[in-house]
């Protein structure tokens, strides 16, 4: 689970970063190095999410949500308890 | 910055893809002697560095890209064969381990061939990856 945390959030943060970098200054080395770093918080979110035993389908979706899929599954889980 | 994204793509290929392969080769022979212990921490491992595996892809079409060489025959190969030993791994190998874990213990010869299979693919990758036929910057 910490695992999941740390990928929702570095997922969000660097989402965050190719987004404010892209409307400012657009560095090209900050977007192909946070562009990498983005998409594999992505996909570890959503890899980490579909091994946790027993969780709906519907949380498994929320896991593929653009920058906030992490932090959408963490919620639905810690509200299930 | 193609120096950094390949460094890091080469670094997490070895550190994942390596101890899968260790992990995944081990697990059908302490699983036939017992499924528990041993056999439980080798498929521990390979899910977790499943989950830390998925950074090669990534950083790899990364570097691709800052290369120009994404449309290359020889990338474009090496893609496929990746996405085949990645849907093998995840789909395959990963949940026949939890069966044999569960107390299928048939399902391991069945296992030791798959995982087998798993390492030609990513091997064969590595080897494509470094002659790159066809490519002129090849070695």
């Amino acid at each position: 689970m910490r695992a999941l945390r740390v990928a929702a959030g570095v997922e969000l943060v660097s989402l965050a970063v190719l987004l404010v970098n892209l409307v400012t200054v657009h560095a090209k080395p900050v977007t192909s190095l946070t562009g990498p770093v983005h998409g594999t918080a992505y996909l570890v979110v959503v890899a980490l999410t579909a091994l946790i035993p027993g969780v709906s389908t519907g949380v498994r979706w929320r896991s593929v949500v653009p920058g906030v899929g992490g932090l959408l599954v963490l919620r639905r889980i810690r509200r299930a308890g | 910055m193609t120096k950094l994204l390949l460094s890091v793509h080469v670094i997490a290929a070895i550190l994942a893809v390596g101890p899968i392969a260790v992990a995944a080769s081990l697990f059908p022979r302490f699983a036939r002697e017992s499924p528990t212990g041993t056999a439980v921490f080798l498929h521990r491992t390979c899910r977790t560095y499943t989950v830390v595996g998925v950074a090669v892809p990534v950083f790899g079409v990364a570097t691709g890209a800052s290369l120009g060489v994404l449309g290359d025959a020889w990338l474009l190969v090496s893609v496929v064969l990746t996405a085949v030993a990645a849907a093998l791994l995840a789909l395959a190998i990963l949940p026949a381990q939890r069966r044999v874990l569960d107390g299928a213990t048939g399902a391991a010869k069945r296992l030791a061939m798959t995982t087998g299979v798993f390492n030609l693919l990513w091997a064969t990758v590595v080897v494509l990856m470094i002659v790159r036929p066809g490519s002129t910057t090849g070695a």
